[in-house]
């Protein structure tokens, strides 16, 4: 055979080969140039096909930026995106449901054009790293041949569609929500109404309130199964979302019936894709406009919309049939053999965990980081035809279940799972720590949370059994930065990448977030308690814990305990460790875990993960934002100084990014920041805002003459804060101008 | 269509090793452009995944991985593209490169690495062109022993592995017991 396109033939489903195909035109033109880059990135970021870090060509080697000379030449696959520099495909595993065949071709496909690991995401895709634009149409067929497609993995639009893994097994579901989740993946793939959104939308379902499978509370849309009165539907929320500044969903029906649940969505999408914001990517999310319009004028204009719906046979088809989803058990119901050895029980205990079903249960394989071979991944596959048929589910905690597992064969799974090492227990415990990608790979990371929660992981693995129980319960997650990808809002101890400048010298830390709820579908988020250097994070929890046990009240949960307390008393456990040695005394400090190269954030890049590229001065916003909330703590825990010096900080970040988004060269210094922010910001009236004129930008170059924030009373400290969020709007708006205006010129 | 995607591992004397230690060897390798006709850019680490890939260095024309697959350590050469010749000549080539590498890394004094000679892993990762099949066996069998006698010398013995859904892969018995270096001077 020559191709793949051949050898597959109509196992490609018709117009998933046409899709490919036309992927595969567009590269084509692309490398004829005869296609923008704007477009092109669009293009395949819509399928699914992601950048990397160090694909602008350029890498600090530890001694400095040096230029990645790849073989293509002025080649680019989006602005500064070098063509031949390794991507990430995602590949969209709805409600994270894979069947045998489906890991297998994954499997093939992490081997032959990756480096043969599979990554389960939070919000349970697949991701494959390192790969070359031009093996991804092949790639797309051969996951096409089994049912998957990467279309809407990425981009303005609907993305994976997430449920709890136990769907349809679980003991504490009203019903089971995977044909729903099914029928509106399906239903909103491609649809004409979804295509027009400012920004990326996330649906998430779960079939119960309590548990926290679903996290549905930081999601876009929410829904939350119900049975009213004997019949089905769903409490329906919206405008959730994590990043730098968290936001829980609200409510939008209080009981949605089941046939209600398409045209709802639907009309969310509607008013999404009418009345979000456009211009500015920071402020795009449909959480930002139900916060503008408020929820009740947004379930208005919701119910407006859906009268205005065609009616269409799809919202209801599906509901003949809710059990064309459901998994056929392989193996007969059994019990649990009485003599199942020691090292079973022990994996058990947090692995296992018995289904609605009788004599079924539910067995999570427990994933280092999310990751797993191209060789496990065969063998989890054989060994899921063996015992479970095509069961298996990816988990937002990045590891993988696999349901109907008869208790009868219970020990054989555990056996056959120790024999690939994959029998690791401790599921749902302070061992199985969740984490984004990070500086390994993303573009827009600034800590090491794949290289801190390594560490953190073997330091653990060593004391696991030692640890108190109330401890072991605990979770742990880790994000590079604030976007909070690995969703450490909701863990009980989160941490999130910032970067700190120490004796002139940049120095990885890391932000610690505690008190987060992972049940209840995540139901509130941790509090910031302060950066603590990046190498200090072990000790950090160390501290923490050992505090915890000391001073917790009986049975007290860790979140009740942090409520209790509050952020201050944890600011002074943490307070010996948050400022790292001078470098001449310990260099190590200064580069992170699992990186030797001296530590800089001059490979943060373009990132690109909705959509559109996202500009360098959204990244500047974004950090400016997340500076003013930590200002915003800091001021909460007495700290007048630190927190008008926090604001001051924000604004000087925020104006920096306006400057470079005029192509001005800027130091990292206030000074230089000030001094060009008011030649090409304030002289020349860009910044002006059409009725408070220079008003707001007279706020930052005053509190940079009289540096007054240095010493501020508490009085002082809330009027600058309040200064700096009447400042950051006003660059939000400033940025937005200048779009608009960089818009209309082009035109 | 000839495959290129060519592996080829070469096994560590001992079966203990530090991964850990070879992340700032392969940041050193980059920074210094240690393997100087390939572009290098940069280190994936998965020493926390059993028997999994180790620590890679990956470049756009082929990544070098010490990994410990079946719990046994060795470097793996994978070539990813961008080799033009023949059969012969791109076997001759993955060969050679992956024995450079357990030669760079055996001069790594930090690893206190050894590699052993009298076998190696071929491995094809392209189902397209080079299936887990007989067929492919046959037709990579005398290009595979000609290549071997030219690094090895003595008499090979070659061994088709794995099942049609795994990749293509040879294990080799070289019947040598040289170094690293005698092969690469046999060459
Ligand atoms: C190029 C790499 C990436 C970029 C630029 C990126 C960017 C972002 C941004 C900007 C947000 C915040 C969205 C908002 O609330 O406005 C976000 C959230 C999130 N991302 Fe990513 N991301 C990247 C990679 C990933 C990866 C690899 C994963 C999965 C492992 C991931 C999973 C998530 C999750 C779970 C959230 C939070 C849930 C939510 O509120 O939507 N992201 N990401
Ligand atoms: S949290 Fe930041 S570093 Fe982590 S994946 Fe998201 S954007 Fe990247």
């Amino acid at each position: 055979m020559t191709s793949w396109k051949e050898q597959l033939g109509d196992r490609i489903p018709d117009q998933l080969a046409g899709e490919v195909e036309l992927f595969e035109g567009q590269i084509e033109l692309k490398k004829q140039g005869k296609l923008d880059d704007k477009i092109f990135a669009e293009t395949r970021l819509r399928r699914g096909v992601y950048g990397q870090r160090y694909d602008n060509g350029l890498r600090d080697d530890g001694t400095g930026q040096k230029t990645l000379t790849f073989p293509c030449g002025d080649l680019t696959k989006g602005p500064d995106t070098v063509w031949d520099a390794p991507g990430m495909m995602r590949i969209k595993i709805p409600f994270g449901k894979l069947t045998v065949e489906q890991l297998e071709v994954l499997s093939e496909l992490a081997e032959e054009n990756s480096d043969s690991i599979l990554h389960v995401t939070t919000r349970q895709d697949i991701q494959l790293h390192y790969i070359h634009i031009e093996e991804a149409p092949d790639m797309m067929r051969r996951l096409a041949s089994v049912g998957i497609t990467t279309r809407e993995a990425c981009g303005n639009s609907v993305r994976n569609v997430t449920a709890c893994e136990y769907a349809g097994v679980c003991t504490t579901q009203a019903f089971d929500v995977t044909p729903y989740a099914d029928a509106i993946t399906k239903y909103l793939l491609g649809h004409p109404d979804v295509q027009d959104f400012g920004r990326k939308f996330k649906i998430a379902f779960s079939g119960c309130e309590d548990n926290p499978c679903g996290l549905v509370t930081f999601h876009d849309l929410g829904a939350v199964a119900q049975v009213r009165n004997g019949k089905r539907g769903f409490r329906v929320v919206v405008g959730g979302g994590l990043g730098a500044v968290p936001v829980q969903a609200k409510v939008l029906a209080e009981f949605c019936p089941e046939e209600e649940l398409l045209p709802l969505a639907q009309a969310v999408s509607r008013v999404f894709a009418r009345l979000g914001e456009k211009q500015s990517r920071a402020r795009a999310r449909i959480k930002f406009l139900v916060q503008k319009v408020g929820i009740d004028e947004f379930k208005r204009l919701v119910a407006e919309e859906r009268e205005t719906l065609r009616p269409d046979e799809r919202w209801t088809a599906f509901l003949d049939d809710l059990h064309s989803t459901d998994e056929k058990p392989v193996r007969e119901a059994g019990e649990i053999p009485s003599d199942a050895p020691a090292g079973f029980q022990t994996w058990a205990k947090h692995n296992l965990k018995p289904q609605a079903q009788d004599g079924y249960f539910s067995a999570i394989v427990k994933l280092p980081l999310g990751d797993f071979t191209s060789t496990q991944g065969r063998a989890l596959a054989q060994l899921a035809q063996d015992l479970t048929g095509d069961s298996m589910r990816c988990t937002v905690e990045q590891n993988l279940t696999f349901r109907w597992l008869s208790g009868a064969d219970a020990v054989t799974f555990y056996e056959r799972l120790l024999a690939l090492n994959m029998a690791e227990g401790g599921a749902g415990t302070i061992t199985d720590m969740t984490s984004c990608p990070g500086t390994d790979t993303c573009k827009l990371g600034i800590s090491a949370s794949r290289g801190l929660t390594g560490e953190l992981r073997n330091r653990l693995s060593v004391i696991e059994d030692e640890l108190h129980p109330a401890v072991q319960a605990l979770r742990m997650k880790a994000s590079g930065c604030f976007n909070s990808c690995g969703q450490h809002h909701a863990a009980d101890i989160g941490f999130t990448g910032v970067s700190r400048q120490v004796g002139g010298r940049k120095v990885p830390h890391f932000n610690v977030v505690l008190g987060g709820q992972w049940t209840e579908n995540a139901k509130s988020y941790g509090l910031v308690v302060g950066a603590v250097p990046s190498k200090n994070i072990p000790k950090a929890v160390e501290l923490i814990t050992e505090y915890y046990l000391a001073n917790r009240e009986g049975e007290e949960s860790f979140q009740a305990f942090m409520a209790r307390v509050g952020k201050r008393e944890f600011r002074k456990v943490l307070a010996p460790i948050q400022k790292p040695p001078p470098y001449e005394e310990d260099p190590s400090y200064y580069s992170d875990w699992g990186n030797p190269r001296e530590y800089t954030i001059g490979d943060i890049g373009v990132g690109e993960c909705a959509g559109e590229i996202v500009p360098f001065v959204e990244f500047g916003l974004q950090e400016a934002e997340q500076q003013l909330h930590d200002a915003q703590d800091a001021l909460e825990a007495g700290q007048a100084a630190a927190a008008a010096t926090g604001a001051f900080t924000a604004m000087v970040t925020a104006a920096k990014a306006l400057v470079r988004h005029l192509e001005v060269q800027v130091k990292d210094d206030s000074d230089d920041v000030v001094a060009n922010f008011r030649t090409h910001l304030y002289d020349t009236e860009l910044f002006h805002d059409p009725f408070a004129k220079g008003k707001f930008a007279e706020y930052l170059l005053k509190m940079h003459g009289d540096q007054s924030y240095k010493s501020a009373s508490e009085e002082i400290a809330h009027s600058t804060l309040d200064e700096a969020q009447l400042f950051l709007e006003a660059a939000h708006a400033c940025y937005q101008r200048l779009t608009e205006a960089a818009a209309a010129a082009a035109e | 269509m000839q495959a290129t995607k060519f592996q080829v591992k070469l096994y560590t004397k001992t079966s203990d090793i530090e991964l850990e230690k070879l992340v700032p060897v392969f940041h050193e390798w980059i920074r210094a452009k240690k393997i100087s006709d390939e572009l290098l850019i940069d280190v994936a680490d998965y020493a926390h995944v059993p028997q999994g890939p180790g620590v890679v260095l990956i470049g756009h024309q082929s990544d070098y991985y010490v990994d410990v697959a079946d719990n046994r350590p060795g470097l793996l050469y994978s070539r990813k593209r961008g080799f033009e010749g023949d059969l012969r000549a791109g076997i001759d080539d993955a060969f050679r490169r992956a024995l450079k590498a357990c030669q760079l890394l055996e001069e790594e004094s930090s690893l206190g690495l050894a590699f052993a000679t009298n076998e190696v892993l071929f491995r094809v990762q392209d189902r397209l062109s080079a299936p887990n099949a007989d067929a492919t066996y046959d037709a990579y069998k005398p290009a595979l022993e000609q290549s071997t006698a030219a690094f090895f010398g003595g008499a090979a013995s070659l061994e088709r592995v794995g099942d049609e859904r795994e990749p293509f892969a040879v294990r080799i018995s070289t019947g040598a017991n040289g170094t690293v270096a005698d092969a690469l001077a046999r060459h």
